[in-house]
């Protein structure tokens, strides 16, 4: 018998904590949607059913909502994956379960990082093209006028038909990075949620908290030290720095923490005691 | 089956429960764990479960060094805690999420025991009794055909009834290759069930005997007064329920109650008898 790693110990442990974990990841997602279909009616109600006048600034509130919301959602499903071994009624059976710490800790991995952040775009991609949708049937003649002065000084006006709800702020830039951020913040949660017994989610998050405030300081006096009484030598502003080796410096360093924190929380999971 | 060696143990650096324990226990038996609240039972039990990480020393179970929970030690230890928890599903679903696991699973002599103990299978776990609860969570465990079966506290929520169908049931579950642990205060829930006696006293085992060679060194009976001769003594209606070391080779029942005050009250006297 393999006593690390077996596909078929794997399936019938994500079987198992789907039954445990299950219950609670789909009230989330249920509590989720409902959130997220209230903000939408609240911001549209008017427009749709009264038939008031159409406004740009009208979902101006999606990109934050998708933010603040998406961050408290996946963080909140990956606080409470482990929390239930602080508790030793619920530890003691878990950690008897005859599958090894890395199967453990890798269906967690695979309902935090994967599973809460695909169900999350899911819902509210689905949620915005309905509301979306509704709009451009209503306001099929509406037409949105963006004009702007372009690199060389000439105006450009463009027009479409409500068509920029669906492209603008696609992040064409950083990608990989924009990619890796639910992946790395789940990690960190899903470390809190084995790393203390009790409130994790709050005791996460001051403690991200606190070590953001150290990290933030130690790198400004840093740079301070460093830098005080020195002169620029290159002044172009960073232009000659590539902006896809800064993309692959974000990604690896957001890729080494993510890594730490999946280390940090399997030797959790390989020492916890009950 | 387990063989513990120079085992240290405790919560705090500075307070051991256990130390230098050594001990070894072998198939075909149900060994009885006794000892005072805080003695350490059910502590001994997760050591040997791997649930909790000695300080020092070794264990050994069935070849496994437990700390390391190996799935194919798992699926050979079947662990009844005295506090559980069981998810808001029906028994069926339980048992298909769980009975994976544990290759020689026996789903026939599961829907036996649950007949046997009663147990309503339509109703959802979480809306069952304590007892009912402990009750399904002990004929999982059986039925897992697990080698090593450590319960602690079985019979706690457990009604008169259940407490001798629970016997009934661990007498005709012990075979030649399992072994089974049972911690307990109740020591009177244990009668007639187990063979072995360990009781734990002072971060030791104060004893480790069988119960056949207990009623071979000691013999328990009902004296009119004390001499020099009786070990230990407790009053009782007509006269005194006394221990005493079996010169004559007497045949008396084991009274596990009064073995257990012997040995916290006079463990200097049976310490002799018992190496």
């Amino acid at each position: 018998m393999n006593n690390t790693f077996s596909i078929q110990r794997f399936g019938l442990l994500l079987k198992r904590q789907w039954l445990e974990f299950g219950k609670i990841y789909l009230i989330t997602l249920a509590v989720a949607l409902g959130v997220i279909i209230t903000f939408y009616s609240f911001a549209t109600w008017n427009t749709i059913f009264e038939q008031r006048l159409f406004s740009e600034r009208l979902l101006n509130f999606r990109e934050p909502l998708f933010l603040i919301f998406g961050f408290l959602f996946i963080t909140v499903i990956a606080s409470s994956y482990f929390a239930h071994l602080g508790q030793k009624s619920k530890a003691i059976i878990d950690l008897m379960i005859p599958a090894s710490t890395f199967e453990k800790f890798l269906t967690g991995v695979l309902f935090t990082a994967v599973l809460s952040t695909v169900s999350f775009l899911v819902i509210f991609y689905l949620t915005d093209l309905a509301f979306v949708s509704k709009l451009r049937s209503i306001f099929h003649n509406v037409d949105t006028a963006t004009s702007f002065r372009d690199s060389y000084g000439k105006v450009v006006e463009t027009r479409d038909n409500l068509a920029f709800f669906f492209t603008r702020n696609y992040p064409k830039e950083f990608t990989s990075v924009f990619l890796l951020t639910p992946v790395f913040v789940t990690s960190i949660f899903l470390l809190g949620s084995i790393y203390f017994n009790k409130f994790h989610y709050i005791k996460t998050a001051i403690s991200v908290m606190i070590f953001s405030g150290i990290w933030t300081y130690i790198i400004v006096k840093t740079g301070q030290t460093m830098f005080d009484n020195k002169i620029p030598i290159n002044t172009g502003n960073g232009e000659n720095i590539s902006k896809g080796l800064i993309e692959l410096g974000m990604f690896s360093l957001l890729l080494l923490l993510t890594a730490i924190f999946w280390v940090i929380t399997y030797v959790r999971l390989k020492e916890k005691q009950v | 089956m387990i063989k513990i060696n120079n085992l240290n143990f405790g919560y705090r650096k500075n307070q051991l429960l256990f130390k230098n324990m050594s001990m070894q226990l072998s198939t075909g038996h149900i060994y009885g764990l006794l000892g005072k609240n805080g003695a350490g039972k059910s502590t001994l039990l997760k050591n040997i479960a791997g649930l909790v990480y000695a300080d020092s020393g070794s264990m050994d179970v069935m070849g496994y060094d437990p700390s390391k929970r190996q799935p194919a030690l798992l699926a050979e230890i079947c662990f009844i805690p005295e506090e559980f928890y069981l998810p808001s599903v029906k028994i069926d679903a339980f048992v298909k999420a769980n009975a994976g696991f544990y290759p020689n699973f026996d789903h026939p002599y599961f829907t036996a025991l649950l007949a046997e103990f009663d147990i309503p299978v339509a109703q959802k776990l979480i809306d069952m009794s304590y007892g009912q609860k402990k009750k399904v969570i002990i004929a999982f465990g059986l039925a897992t055909q697990a080698k090593l079966v450590i319960m602690d506290e079985p019979t706690n929520g457990l009604d008169i009834p259940s407490k001798a169908q629970f016997r009934k049931i661990m007498a005709s579950a012990l075979t030649d290759d399992r072994c089974i642990i049972i911690s307990t205060h109740q020591v009177r829930d244990l009668d007639n069930l187990i063979d072995t006696v360990i009781m734990l006293d002072e971060n030791k085992v104060a004893l480790k005997a069988s119960v056949e060679e207990i009623t071979n060194k000691l013999c328990f009976k009902r004296v009119k007064e004390i001499d020099d001769k009786v070990i230990y003594a407790e009053p009782s209606l007509a006269g005194y329920n006394a221990v005493l070391q079996n010169f004559h080779d007497e045949d008396s029942k084991l009274d596990l109650e009064l073995l257990f005050n012997a040995v916290l009250a006079e463990k200097n006297k049976l310490k002799p008898i018992f190496n």
